[in-house]
């Protein structure tokens, strides 16, 4: 996959006609041809383009219909441009490892800060988990990564940076080492943050058919907003219910487990 | 093999029961299985003197022991990882740059000085080890991390590698080490190549460097 082809040849230059339609150009470049189609992508993710390409906001005017039908979260369609014409543009993001993946009236929920692009046969979508988007339908995507991304079968326990998204539908939980975290030693370690902690007493747990994306770094891209939730009572984040004030919002010190110190009665 | 390389960043160990791996806090992606991750005080092996030493040496990197059966993913930063297997020699690393490693292997410090006196205590605050490194001696793997690719250049008594001393990763092997210095009069007036200081490795074994004059 280097550009670099054989030592001392340089760099391959590519031109309209050499680049390659729909597919990466290198590991952190990814080139999406346009024949009067449309593809949403993530505002300042388009480095360069050849041909007469528009990027118009979404839910501008005319735009309307297609916000309609495959972008269901007006509340952040700021964040979104829609791309159309004929020509072929290249994306990418801050050097981090971009790939493309096919959907075929598949569902995969991805954490909103690495999906760069989508063609408009997929809905977007909100998920439930606060911070990530789920697409469905059949369609081609682009997202980033830091690392190559890794497709894991669960049953399977992910640290929470690590994860990128999951796919199919396997119930995605929170696992908490239940056992390190009682007791009398994690009785003394929870109330004083001495004794240190592992850094992993907490993942999301996968079970169920489906695949899980994982990233091969703990370093998360950038969140990205997928925009407020309606505030009702039941809507996971929507803030009405359950979480009584004072609770959330506190920076949480090392060592310390916050609310989980209750929960387990310590 | 315990360690299986997924990718440049990521690297997949086997855990047995019975076969412990030591890694750094935090390091693990995912697993399957039941392991357990127990926080290590000490930081690595040996008992409480060998965890002051550390402590003193500043080579007290935060470790957890992972054990039981499963599967488990390690990648840390974003950084590139090399896996080294050892058969029997000694492996030099700075604690910082220890991914995860067998607990077959016999972990320790080794005081810079004790190699080359003051000129190795010289060295070790050019190329940023400090005054202590960590050893690793025995069987087994250690994934080791780098900013950026790292190659392997082999040691032979007749050919002895230079390498940029903030490029450096690693080495194992019978390798004597010293600081070449290329200190000219352009360097005092600042005009130097900035190539002054240059790390000379000679005897047999391999050095490990990394694409990078990043620091971790």
């Amino acid at each position: 996959m280097s550009t670099y082809g054989t030592p001392g040849a340089g760099p391959a230059v590519f031109d309209p006609a050499s680049l390659p339609p729909d597919d990466n150009v290198n590991p952190y470049t990814f080139c999406v041809e346009l024949k009067g189609s449309q593809w949403f992508l993530q505002k300042g993710k388009m480095i360069a383009y050849y041909g007469s390409i528009d990027f118009n906001g979404v839910g501008h005017g005319r735009l309307d219909r297609l916000v309609r039908t495959s972008f269901h979260s007006p509340l952040h369609a700021s964040d979104w441009v829609v791309a159309e014409g004929s020509g072929k543009m290249l994306l990418a993001d801050r050097a981090f490892d971009v790939n493309s993946f096919d959907l075929e009236d598949g569902n995969l929920t991805i954490r909103s800060g690495n999906l760069l692009a989508f063609q408009p046969t997929l809905a977007l979508k909100q998920s439930i988990v606060p911070g990530f988007l789920t697409l469905i339908g059949t369609g081609k995507f682009v997202a980033a990564s830091n690392g190559p991304v890794v497709f894991m079968e669960p049953p399977i326990r992910v640290d929470p940076q690590a994860l990128v998204g999951w796919a199919d539908c396997p119930s995605p939980c929170h696992h908490y080492d239940h056992g390190y975290m009682t007791g009398v030693m994690g009785g003394l370690r929870a109330l004083t943050g001495l004794g240190g902690v592992s850094g992993e007493e907490h993942q999301f747990e996968f079970v169920g058919a489906g695949t899980v994306l994982l990233q091969s770094s703990e370093t998360l891209m950038a969140e990205q907003a997928t925009g407020s939730v309606p505030h009702q009572a039941g809507v996971p984040g929507g803030g009405a219910s359950g979480t009584p004030p004072g609770q959330s919002g506190a920076p949480r010190l090392p060592g310390q487990l916050g609310d989980l110190q209750r929960r387990f009665g310590l | 093999m315990a360690f299986r390389e997924i990718n440049a960043k990521m690297v997949e160990a086997t855990v047995t029961p019975g076969q412990r791996l030591f890694s750094q806090r935090g390091a693990m992606l995912a697993y399957k299985g039941e392991v357990s991750f127990t926080p290590n005080t000490a930081g690595g092996q040996g008992g409480v003197m060998s965890m002051i030493g550390r402590r003193v040496a500043d080579e007290d990197t935060p470790l957890m022991t992972v054990e039981g059966s499963g599967t488990v993913l390690f990648g840390h930063g974003g950084h590139h990882i090399q896996v080294i297997r050892l058969a029997g020699d000694t492996l030099y690393v700075e604690a910082d740059r220890l991914l995860a490693f067998e607990g077959s292997l016999q972990q320790g410090t080794m005081f810079l000085g004790s190699q080359g006196g003051v000129m190795g205590m010289v060295r070790g605050q050019v190329s940023g080890q400090g005054l202590f490194t960590t050893t690793l001696k025995g069987h087994g793997a250690v994934a080791v991390m780098a900013h950026g690719g790292v190659i392997e250049l082999p040691i032979t008594p007749q050919r002895p590698v230079h390498v940029d001393p903030q490029a450096y990763v690693a080495h194992h092997g019978d390798v004597r080490n010293k600081l070449s210095t290329a200190l000219g009069w352009r360097d005092m007036v600042g005009r130097g190549s900035g190539e002054a200081f240059q790390l000379e490795l000679s005897g047999s074994g391999a050095v490990y460097v990394q694409a990078s004059e990043e620091k971790l």
